[in-house]
């Protein structure tokens, strides 16, 4: 696999951030998730990092190096996600479960699959266009659907915010499955909570995130949303991923995954505190399978590239 | 009590199908044996073992590892890994060849193919200050083919130096030991301190490693012609950033190789990693320029026997 993968997450003009952004790839899948866990609920931020950190660990687990199933995977990481959170909600006897809306979508084969419950949106863009976009579980996307309000009028809906599917909460979420989508080169998925697509137009977002270099067309976009949206700002929280099979154009900051080991994984995911201090990972324990895992790989290496 | 020394296995260990011979050389992260396999061909074996980490004693063959350098000795187990999974998609007359890579004495080992001959720092001690540019220019070129295919797969070198050079007997260059190669994009591992050689190190790669890239091995190959011409590494990149003493090849070297030689040694060694050659092939071009303008036989840039090999291969 090769691509360019950039995500950020910001508080805005709010008291916490109560979104969550994750990615993680091993050499054969890669998988990225984004939770805007609610605000009018308690503990949002709770409903939305045991969303985020439960898939993502479900997936360190599962793809080693790539997933069997990877539609049946979503369905059920998801559906357990929620009853993780209500799960939590029973421990601590919470009156209420928290909730947050997820997408998530995984890349294997350079095929792309997604679901989603709530808000969060995530974006194919392909040659300037749009190739794919999710459908917001929204009240007033559904009154748009039936011809009842336009989008400019659902732009300032007073209930714009109301969504009737999400993980955590009484009812069970509705998740929506995307088909499995062929990638090609130069394709960007984009997934970004409300906090980014609300204050801006979707043509903003598909013209700055059409180069490669992610790592300044992200945060980019997101001063433009967060400029727009002022003092109103909610958290906003954005992950891009360029999918890039051409060796020779490869910028730095390109990921190959040719010589990661078989069962490794990347993980970029910020801890639960906000404030806790970037940049300082643990030492990663090899366990003995890894290292038998490993020299197995590098033999057959060698008898694949020694013919 | 004085830096720990490791003491190599000894000579006749029988090692998986291996019979150890004698030490080749110690490093602060591995040992390289001669030895040799069940039909008596040599190789040879580079043990990892960092003797900050592990320590073995005399007469021991298991090292000890103290608890607490557990996780770090695992984890530079994994960079031993990443060159020998570098090395197994290798295949290049230039570049060492992998044989086998096993583990055994609560350690790893790599296998790999035996070159007689000897590496190009012994050649320059022993004929210094007369290299010809003919000698300079036939091995380099040949040298940086090895180079190119390194960089096709999307790998550094990062420690190009005149003792990582290896040449055989019948003349061809071998690119050695890649201990510090790494995929470009693993470099945010902040444990392990990668490796370099003072004077033949870039200084992007004494500088927190920002913006490295070819051109940075192409600083290492600059710094190892210059040796050729001095008999000794240039001043540390890290001391020129400060204040460029540094006098220019062509300056120090007038009238000995050829204007351009010196010139193509000089570019190389730009602090400014955008003066120097932007590829290897550029450094090439360059290099195989014979005296007058006339360029040196195309076969330099391509190997015979590997273009068979690969034919054969095929069928």
């Amino acid at each position: 696999m090769k691509f360019t993968i950039f995500q950020e997450s910001r508080v805005g003009q709010r008291r916490t951030n109560q979104d969550r952004v994750a990615y993680c790839y091993s050499r054969e899948a890669l998988l990225m998730i984004l939770a805007d866990g609610m605000g009018g609920h308690l503990h949002g931020e709770v409903a939305a990092q045991i969303a985020v950190q439960f898939v993502t660990q479900s997936f360190q687990r599962e793809a080693k190096p790539s997933l069997p199933d990877v539609v049946l995977f979503l369905s059920r990481v998801l559906s357990s996600a929620h009853h993780a959170i209500l799960d939590y909600a029973f421990d601590k006897n919470l009156p209420d479960a928290p909730r947050t809306t997820v997408v998530a979508c995984i890349v294997q084969d350079s095929q792309a699959y997604w679901a989603h419950a709530g808000d969060s949106r995530l974006y194919l863009f392909r040659r300037g266009g749009v190739a794919a976009q999710t459908r917001d579980h929204s009240r007033v996307q559904m009154m748009m659907d039936q011809g009842l309000l336009d989008a400019e009028s659902a732009a300032k809906h007073p209930g714009r915010n109301r969504i009737y599917s999400c993980l955590g909460g009484s009812h069970s979420p509705q998740i929506e499955f995307s088909k499995r989508t062929p990638l090609h080169k130069g394709d960007v998925i984009a997934m970004c909570s409300d906090g980014v697509w609300g204050p801006i137009q979707t043509d903003v977002l598909s013209r700055g995130l059409s180069g490669p270099n992610l790592m300044q067309a992200v945060p980019r976009v997101m001063d433009i949303a967060e400029e727009k949206a002022g003092t109103t700002c909610d958290n906003l929280s954005l992950i891009a991923m360029h999918w890039d099979e051409d060796f020779a154009e490869d910028s730095a900051e390109t990921v190959s995954t040719q010589t990661m080991a078989l069962g490794s994984f990347t993980t970029q995911m910020e801890g639960f505190a906000r404030t806790r201090p970037q940049g300082v990972p643990g030492v990663e324990e090899l366990s003995d399978d890894e290292i038998e895992r490993a020299i197995q790989e590098i033999n057959s290496a060698i008898q694949k590239f020694s013919k | 009590m004085a830096s720990q020394a490791n003491y190599p296995l000894p000579s006749g260990f029988a090692l998986e199908h291996y019979r150890i011979e004698r030490q080749l050389s110690l490093g602060g992260f591995s040992i390289v044996y001669l030895a040799y396999d069940e039909d008596g061909t040599p190789v040879a074996i580079k043990e990892y073992l960092p003797n900050s980490l592990a320590l073995r004693k005399e007469g021991e063959i298991t090292p000890t590892i103290p608890s607490d350098s557990q996780a770090a000795f695992r984890y530079g187990m994994k960079c031993f890994f990443e060159e020998g999974r570098s090395l197994a998609r290798l295949m290049h007359p230039n570049v060492v060849r992998v044989l086998n890579f096993f583990r055994a004495n609560g350690t790893v080992y790599m296998v790999m193919q035996f070159e007689r001959g000897r590496t190009m720092h012994d050649y320059i001690q022993k004929h210094k200050g007369d290299i010809s540019e003919r000698f300079l220019r036939g091995v380099f070129t040949r040298m940086l083919n090895g180079l190119r295919e390194v960089h096709a797969h999307k790998l550094l070198h990062l420690d190009i130096k005149p003792s990582n050079i290896y040449l055989r007997t019948d003349g061809t260059p071998v690119l050695l030991d890649f201990g510090a190669a790494r995929q470009t994009l693993v470099s945010d591992q902040p444990i392990l301190k990668p490796m370099y050689t003072p004077g033949f190190a870039s200084p992007e790669q004494l500088n927190g490693r920002e913006g490295l890239g070819p051109w940075s091995d192409i600083y290492s190959v600059g710094a190892s012609l210059f040796a050729c011409l001095a008999g000794a590494a240039p001043l540390r990149a890290d001391q020129r950033t400060r204040k460029d003493e540094l006098i220019p090849a062509e300056k120090q070297f007038a009238g000995r190789y050829s204007r351009q030689l010196l010139q193509t040694v000089d570019w190389c060694l730009h602090l400014d990693h955008l003066k120097r050659p932007q590829s290897v092939y550029a450094l090439q071009k360059a290099l195989a320029r014979r005296f007058g303008d006339d360029p040196v036989p195309a076969s330099w840039f391509t190997d015979w026997s590997s273009r068979l090999r690969t034919f054969i291969g095929r069928q």
